[in-house]
């Protein structure tokens, strides 16, 4: 890694233990979060080729930008278009790809030269969000883990969890063939028995399939006090849609976990960060459940107009960027297709901003493409 | 504040309605009070039997003559421009669809003149040798005799795109003496409204012989109980509206439907002189922004060849900067946030490309998503996001670019072409097989000219029954004469 590669990763861990519990002072961490983001904005300029030229586009340069608010945000298409690193991206440790839906061959890359920022931006979140009430529990997890699949960020992410925050008997219940159900009850139904407290960690599809399962078997649990249900991804159209709600409920009658212990993660391949509903923390200091999403001290959410791209006010929806300090090596600042409100206590993902459509016989381009590809408008 | 009640649907005047919604807009210090009914299967069942008696009683026994006159009349109430239903029409669409208010003026101006009873008449002479087909038997050039019949009852679907088109179909119905429902779109459902209080003004009967009712797209009861009263259906808007109602359609129905379709402009290097270049920049840019795109009439592709005085990427900023004037004298309309967002995307993924190569670039409106305009060095064809976005593709010669249409055939539409007069016939014999169905003088794109053959097809003909007598017969009764020789 180049010097100054070294230089700043160590700034943002540095940012990232000062502030790894949560923000005690909230305008020196406002003035500290600019300071930093601007010297990345600087560094990405500087290092990361593609994204400079995205910002001469724009019309932006650390000579004119002075505030985070004010740093482009790079599309996420641009993690498929673009190489974007600081980093020569023969030496990363890792790269993080998109599941690449839409375009097997076009996923978006996310390169990281080491884990070490990743993994400290991911360790301390999730103790704060999903754990703040113990220190390790018996984690279950229904997804593959980092073995299995190294360039998904989230298998990292679980193996890391089950690694940090695992006790002794922590198990990954995805094999070759997929999700092993009958082991998966047998063990949980041991949990159930000893009365251990057990969370249980997966995207969120793979609930769908288990809760399939459980049902066509006749299966349910009584789960030990404290058991919680960590759920990411949400529904993009792999498996039937079930809203949200209605999916915690079914956790509620299948496992016996209150909403207040249910808790969805929003995690890109394009962030070094993860963002979490404060359902868990709430229900854990305050006794009512939030169910706003909000990052840690080194990401901040911004919801922008989509007709002009500057932040609205709060509670109207709009498309969501996200500027996130432990992404050193790619862009910061990312601009998403997913739709949010903010509120007073975070935001709220309405999810995925679809295609427009026309209102006549004209077409527009995502139709055109969708029915070009057999899609739904025939 | 003054109050005004708008009706935003019409039904014979036997029928009570008695469940409404209502909504209030202002527009300009004045407020109105739009009305829309809650429609149950029975009121269309009971609708639809009246349609078809007052239609019985009256319009199936007037001549088409009499029928083009009254439409006349009605169209000449709407090209005074203090007619009052005009005046609500002139104030509200704007208000409802968000197009700007001049640019809706003025379009409806010039479509309204489009069904004058000079134009009626030459779409009727268009498709029959002889109109007065319609109301008796006429000798046939080959012998015998023939006589047209419409259908007794037309289902019209429109969507709500685009002011007034909705009249272009009704129209059509009425010189057919049909009675018809016309479904129309919560986004537009007024100007189909007005226009039938206009056609009870000049005759209260012949009115009487159609409902305009607006209901929500999709809703089964409602729609499978008017395929069902129609002898014909008439369906505008999507692929996936369309495939629905072709579903419901037994096959022994007339079905015209009008789905989906692309429009593009041919710019050759003849038109690219200094004398032209700039009057076609300006035509164009009034085809792109008319209607923001949503009509299919409205070009999404330019195709702009080399060799001009102005080179295609000069043509491209220079469409760019007519867009932008043309924003600040009609500004788009806004947009909802998935509109706005297809935009930014479309931006987004063609300003990625344009970072890696040159050969492609991308001008637009800087803080917002008013105008977009996407230059490609290599031709390739796309659709767009519409609302003022476009492609623009640099070509060699005009004559490569059909190759580029293969696989889209059936969506092709209108081609606005800029040319001498020496490349029209190629051309257009080679994108009419490529599914090219209309070529219009750049700036004209997007008002079709009366008795063109929508997207392809007839207009009457296609709805129409013909019962032929033959000649044998005709020689063959003069037998039956008990005073013949």
């Amino acid at each position: 890694m180049k010097e100054i590669s070294i230089v700043i990763t160590e700034k943002v861990l540095t940012f990232i233990e000062k502030y790894k519990n949560g923000i005690l002072n909230k305008e020196e961490h406002d003035q500290e979060f600019n300071k930093l983001a601007l010297e990345l904005f600087s560094y990405q300029f500087q290092h990361n080729m593609p994204y400079k030229k995205y910002c001469q586009v724009k019309k932006k340069n650390p000579l004119t930008v002075k505030r985070w608010l004010d740093i482009p945000p790079m599309p996420i298409q641009g993690f498929k278009e673009l190489t974007l690193a600081c980093e020569p991206i023969e030496d990363a440790e890792a790269v993080f790809m998109t599941s690449g839906t839409t375009n097997p061959d076009q996923k978006g890359r996310n390169y990281h030269p080491s884990l070490k920022v990743w993994d400290a931006s991911m360790k301390h979140p999730f103790k704060q969000f999903v754990l703040p009430d113990r220190e390790k529990m018996t984690i279950f997890v229904l997804s593959p883990a980092a073995d299995m699949n190294e360039n998904s960020s989230l298998s990292r992410y679980l193996s890391n969890a089950a690694a940090y925050f695992g006790a002794e008997n922590s198990q990954f219940f995805f094999g070759k063939k997929g999700l092993e159900m009958e082991k998966f009850a047998s063990e949980l139904r041991k949990c159930e028995q000893s009365e251990e407290p057990v969370m249980l960690m997966g995207a969120t599809f793979a609930y769908v399939h288990l809760l399939d399962y459980l049902k066509e078997n006749g299966l349910q649990f009584q789960l030990a006090k404290g058991s919680r249900i960590f759920d990411t991804g949400g529904f993009k159209g792999q498996s039937r849609e079930v809203e949200m709600e209605e999916l915690y409920k079914q956790f509620h009658t299948s496992f016996q976990v209150d909403r207040s212990l249910c808790i969805n993660m929003y995690g890109m391949t394009e962030l070094s960060s993860q963002i979490y509903d404060q359902s868990i923390l709430s229900s854990c200091l305050e006794g009512d459940i939030r169910l706003e999403k909000t990052g840690p001290a080194w990401v901040k959410t911004v919801i922008l107009d989509p007709d002009t791209l500057k932040p609205i006010t709060n509670g109207q929806a709009g498309v969501i960027a996200h500027i996130d300090l432990a992404n050193w090596n790619s862009c910061i600042a990312i601009l998403t297709q997913d739709e949010g409100c903010q509120t007073d206590n975070g935001f709220k993902l309405l999810g995925r901003i679809k295609g427009a459509e026309a209102r006549g016989c004209s077409i527009a381009v995502d139709q055109l493409m969708q029915s070009a590809l057999g899609g739904a408008s025939i | 504040m003054e109050t005004e009640l708008i009706e935003a649907y019409y039904v014979p005047e036997s029928i009570k309605l008695t469940d409404f919604r209502q909504e209030s807009i202002q527009v300009k210090g004045r407020k109105y009070i739009v009305k829309y009914p809650e429609l149950t299967a029975e009121h269309i069942e009971e609708i639809g039997a009246s349609l078809q008696a007052n239609r019985k009683d009256y319009l199936a026994q007037l001549t088409t003559n009499e029928v083009v006159d009254k439409i006349d009349q009605a169209i000449q109430l709407w090209l005074n421009p203090n007619y009052r239903l005009r005046r609500i029409a002139d104030a509200l669409i704007p208000a409802v669809t968000g197009y700007d208010q001049d640019m809706v003026r003025l379009e409806l101006k010039r479509y309204m003149r489009t069904f004058r009873k000079k134009e009626l008449l030459r779409f009727l002479d268009e498709e029959f040798d002889q109109p007065a087909i319609l109301d008796d038997f006429r000798p046939r050039k080959s012998g015998g005799m023939s006589r047209a019949y419409g259908p007794n009852t037309i289902f019209h679907l429109f969507s709500g795109n685009v002011p007034g088109v909705q009249l272009w179909s009704l129209i059509m119905g009425l010189l057919l003496k049909s009675a018809a429902i016309g479904k129309t779109s919560y986004s537009e459902p007024l100007l189909p409204a007005l226009f039938l209080q206009s056609l009870k003004e000049v005759d209260e009967r012949l009115a009487d012989a159609i409902a305009i009712l607006p209901w929500k797209g999709g809703t089964e009861s409602l729609d499978n109980m008017a395929v069902n009263w129609g002898e014909a259906v008439i369906v505008y808007g999507s692929n996936k509206t369309v495939a629905e109602i072709r579903k419901k359609t037994p096959i022994h129905k007339k079905l015209l439907s009008y789905g989906h379709k692309i429009s593009f402009a041919m710019i050759g290097k003849e038109a690219l002189t200094a004398d032209h270049y700039s009057d076609t920049l300006h035509k164009l840019a009034e085809d792109i922004s008319i209607y923001d795109q949503q009509s299919c009439l409205s070009p999404q592709c330019v195709y702009v060849e080399q060799d001009g005085v102005v080179s295609p990427k000069q043509f491209a900023q220079g469409l760019a900067a007519e867009l932008f004037r043309y924003h600040k004298k009609r500004p788009r309309a806004k947009l909802t946030g998935e509109e706005a967002m297809s935009i930014q995307n479309f931006r987004n993924e063609h300003s990625l490309k344009s970072l890696q190569s040159q050969k492609t670039a991308v001008y637009s409106s800087k803080d917002d998503t008013a105008w977009t305009v996407i230059y490609h060095e290599e031709p390739s064809f796309s659709g767009s996001p519409l609302n003022r976005s476009v492609h623009v593709y640099a070509v060699d010669r005009l004559e490569e670019v059909a190759d580029h249409f293969q696989q889209w055939e059936s969506y092709l539409q209108s081609c606005g072409l800029a040319v001498e007069p020496a490349r029209l016939f190629s051309l257009a014999n080679m994108l009419g097989a490529a599914g090219v169905n209309r070529f219009s003088p750049i700036g004209e794109m997007n008002r079709a000219k009366p008795g063109w053959h929508h997207d392809g097809g007839f207009n009457l003909m296609e709805l129409v029954r013909m019962v032929d007598l033959e000649r044998d017969l005709e020689y063959g009764l003069e037998k039956y004469d008990s005073d013949v020789e």
